[in-house]
């Protein structure tokens, strides 16, 4: 095999593109992940929602709509793509705390509940009800995160505020690590009178070493420490993103980063190439099977323009339940929009319908139907679908 | 109870130049607004400011009015106004000759038009369809209206006039038959205020009507909507007209980074329930995209409605009915005045009060038109450079808004109010359109305790449901993208609640 050929071709890097391309990748199949930049994961929370429609995930999947992409997932399918992503995760340095019979809730940062499955252990002491006091340690001038709108919601917060000289959360994060500041804010930290059961930080505690972090504190403390994702880019999110990376190339993986497809080669049965015009010139990437990944309209998988709806590297006939006006609902808070419901219809084996390619399969947020919003089913959905559409890559490729 | 000779009830364009037309001429007054200066037609349009070309041929009388206003306002509010200059385009199958009745029309009102080839047209604005066949440039400019309200208001402030923003008037007093005051609710803290005064102005706009009602008048009005776009780059340097019989889709103003296209022309019944429809969208679009192709690939940002008060007319189509304005006597001590546009606001001021200078018997005449505005010195245009300087405390980056700005507008003005912050700084009027910048406002408003957190959570879903009424019939591309972060941002990693109660 060439240096430009593979057995499976992933485009996006998200959760999903970056959990198939790792479930090929430790089958000993030579695995490429294109992408043309960071992904929406880099956004999220860092937790992975599997459904948050009830207590219990598994029971509240059953209820969603017949035609929604979960069910095309056997139950065994989720439960081994959640304990795998647990595993790279451990190994990352950066454990996920949760189990997929029972959801749990992570504080945020406008003081309200969010329900997830399993989140990092960073947020493993984030309060489960209302009646933990808090002690919210924020930094001064931080422009995206006000713990006014927490200490509103819980009468029993109190606040202190730490002037770090810093205004935004990457750069918080990056002097984290660093020993001295690390040293200053603790000696800082230690003499604030915080009486309350846990203390609270805004999701800055490091670029990578968050769990550690989380440890000394809560060692120097003698309480419970946690942190509040905060609005994007998102710590938590960036940690899962470079975790998941790593875990990847650790696997044999190759990533081709800042690689937008620009182009196809295929025949009647088959997609052989993707090409992309990068650095002045074209290159190509062969493979005998492809995975899209490359998310909904925030991941760029998906494009509206004022025609129609288009999916951006194949052109796969795109599911689209009604016109224009049927995309938005008039109330903004609904969570209705018809917007939810686009995507990529896929069947059983992720195998988008309506395509004569017998090689391509499709996972994560570009599928047809998964109201992901409305349902809380990001990351869940991505590392079940990744799974489902590795194995049928997988044998498809063993054909 | 608060005592003053005249109460002015509207801080739109016409209710802030009367008050600054009083305070020139030294009459103590009161003006009082429901919401914040600038939030009816005001505001919500396309901040044009005629030359008159656009009228010459329907209403050569407004058309004058125009463009004598055109230049007293280039003259006292420089910092107001960009001097872009304008084009009439003329598309293949526009009539041969409207073109030679504007002309004409120009000529008679004495309004500088100089026809020009259409290869010179696209030398000065490269944007424009290359199948134009010839254009007319005229003086159009454009201008800021918050910011014309706001310098207006400022001399009122300086000459001891009595301000009320978010205060809603629910009762004219009378006695023995005359109207002798107002009281006035706060809408924010609920309370009433007595305000009493010799002459009441009902400067109201579309309201005009409803607050006529309440001393017992009656204000004959045609409503007519008009719809607009905003694009998120600024397509062209001058003003761009359609050289035809006005007609939806037919002007693009260069404003700031954007462009506003508009209108359409739609009477309605009630100004508070307006929605800007998905077809007016599709008719701005094509038509502006007729004079500039690029308006159908750019993205949008925005669709926004306001309603013209207009004279009553039974003309069946709107776009014929005077931009001319009249003052009402309702011979009981109130005024009433309505019609015009936002270019003839200072004229229609020194209409109006020379009217009450009639009724008090003084005589001083109207400084208006000389005086340039007062607090001009203040503002410099938009100094990016001078934003540069501290980027890491800027909340808003579409508009460069630092956390300094947002901090001096809620001490000044001790708002409880995300739209007045906006008005003043441009936060929130970028591509994400408030999206990230609402958060971080709202909660340095909650740091500074000048809003419970109740309420900002209150005021951040009312912000959220309006952004959205307004960015909805715009959303594909780009935007769609934009709108869908926002909703993550929101409803995923903030898990904001519904709110309680209300839909």
């Amino acid at each position: 095999m060439g240096a430009n050929e593979y057995d499976a071709v992933i485009i996006g890097a998200g959760v999903a593109g970056l959990a198939a391309a790792s479930f090929l990748a430790e089958q000993n199949l030579k695995v490429a992940l294109i992408t043309r930049g960071e992904p929406t994961a880099c956004l999220s929370t860092g937790a992975v929602d599997v459904c948050s429609k009830g207590d219990r995930p598994l029971s509240a999947i059953k209820k969603l709509p017949p035609e929604h992409p979960f069910h095309l997932v056997a139950e065994e399918t989720l439960r081994v793509s959640l304990d795998k992503f647990q595993q790279i995760m451990k190994a990352a340095g950066l454990p996920y705390v949760g189990s997929i019979e029972k959801n749990r809730f992570i504080l945020t940062a406008l003081g309200t509940f969010k329900t997830s499955c399993l989140v990092p252990a960073t947020m493993e002491a984030s309060p489960q009800d209302a009646s933990e006091s808090l002690h919210v340690v924020t930094f001064k001038g931080l422009k995206d995160f006000y713990p006014g709108y927490i200490i509103s919601r819980r009468k029993n917060a109190k606040c202190s505020i730490y002037d770090a000289g810093i205004s935004s959360t990457m750069s918080l994060a990056a002097h984290f690590e660093e020993r001295p500041f690390f040293e200053k804010f603790l000696l800082w930290l230690e003499k604030q009178n915080i009486y309350q059961d846990k203390i609270a930080f805004p999701a800055v505690l490091g670029l990578e070493s968050a769990a550690e972090i989380v440890n000394t504190l809560a060692v120097l403390t003698g309480k419970p420490v946690f942190e509040i994702p905060t609005l994007p880019p998102s710590m938590p999110g960036r940690r899962l993103f470079n975790a998941l990376k790593k875990n990847l190339r650790d696997k044999g993986g190759d990533i081709y980063w800042s690689w937008p497809v620009t182009g196809i080669e295929t025949t009647d049965t088959v997609i052989e190439t993707v090409t992309s015009f990068s650095e002045g010139h074209a290159t190509s990437i062969s493979g005998k099977a492809f995975i899209l990944a490359t998310g909904s309209f925030i991941g760029g998988g998906l494009t509206a323009t004022r025609e129609g709806i288009r999916e951006n590297i194949f052109h796969l006939p795109v599911h689209i339940p009604g016109p224009h006006e049927t995309w938005f609902d008039d109330n903004y808070f609904s969570m209705n929009h018809g917007i939810g419901r686009v995507g990529i219809a896929a069947d059983a084996a992720m195998h988008p319908l309506g395509t004569s390619w017998k090689n391509i399969f499709v996972c994560g947020s570009i599928l047809a139907e998964t109201q992901i919003l409305k349902n809380g089913c990001g990351h869940g959905l991505a590392l079940a679908t990744a799974l489902a559409a590795a194995k049928s890559c997988a044998e498809y490729l063993a054909r | 109870m608060i005592k003053t000779d005249v109460i002015i009830i509207g801080g739109g364009a016409t209710g802030c130049g009367i008050a600054r037309d009083l305070a020139l001429r030294g009459i103590p007054h009161c003006l009082i607004e429901k919401g914040d200066f600038a939030a009816g037609a005001t505001g919500a349009c396309h901040g044009l400011l005629h030359s008159g070309g656009r009228y010459v041929v329907t209403d050569p009388v407004a058309a004058r009015e125009c463009y004598e206003e055109n230049l007293i306002l280039r003259k006292i509010g420089q910092k107001c106004v960009e001097q872009t200059g304008g084009l009439f385009v003329r598309l293949p199958g526009d009539s041969r000759r409207f073109r030679e009745v504007f002309l004409r029309g120009c000529e008679e009102v004495g309004i500088p038009a100089e026809s020009i080839s259409a290869s010179k047209a696209m030398e000065l604005v490269p944007q424009l369809n290359p199948q134009i066949e010839e254009a007319i440039k005229v003086p159009d400019c454009s201008i800021d209206p918050f910011r014309l309200c706001m310098l207006n208001i400022r001399t009122s402030e300086l000459n001891g006039g009595i301000i009320f923003t978010r205060h809603k008037v629910t009762e004219i007093v009378k006695a023995h038959g005359r109207c002798v005051g107002v009281k006035a609710i706060d809408q924010t803290t609920g309370e009433t205020r007595e305000i009493h005064a010799n002459v009441i102005i009902n400067a109201s706009g579309a309201w005009a009507n409803a607050v006529a009602s309440l001393a017992g008048c009656d204000v004959p009005m045609t409503l007519v909507k008009g719809s607009l776009t905003i694009t998120n780059h600024r397509l062209t340097n001058m003003v761009i007209n359609r050289l035809r019989h006005p007609s939806d889709g037919d002007i693009i103003v260069p404003n700031e980074a954007v462009c506003l296209a508009g209108t359409t022309s739609i009477p309605i019944v009630d100004p508070d329930k307006m929605n800007t429809e998905y077809q007016e969208v599709e008719t701005i679009i094509s038509e502006a995209g007729r004079m500039i192709p690029h308006f159908n690939h750019t993205r949008i940002i925005r669709a926004f409605s306001g309603v013209r008060p207009l004279l009553k007319s039974t003309k069946m189509d709107s776009h014929e009915i005077s931009r001319g304005f009249q003052i009402i006597d309702h011979q009981n001590g109130l005024y009433s005045i309505l019609g015009g546009k936002l270019t003839t606001f200072r004229l229609m001021a020194e209409k109006m009060v020379d009217r009450i200078m009639a009724f008090f018997n003084l005589k001083r005449p109207c400084e208006t038109a000389e005086k340039p505005l007062d607090g001009q010195e203040e503002l410099s245009g938009y100094p990016l450079s001078k934003r540069l300087e501290d980027l890491k405390d800027i909340v808003c980056e579409c508009e460069l808004v630092t956390r300094q700005q947002v901090e001096k507008i809620i001490r000044q003005t001790g708002t409880k109010n995300v739209g007045d912050i906006q008005h003043r700084t441009r936060l929130g009027m970028g591509p994400c359109q408030g999206g990230f910048c609402t958060f971080r406002a709202l909660g340095i408003m909650n740091d500074m305790n000048v809003i419970s957190p109740e309420q900002s959570m209150d005021i951040l879903h009312g912000f959220l449901q309006r952004r959205y009424k307004g960015i909805r019939q715009v959303l594909w591309g780009d935007q769609l993208r934009e709108e869908q972060l926002v909703e993550y941002i929101y409803l995923g990693v903030l898990a904001m609640e519904k709110p309680n109660g209300r839909e």
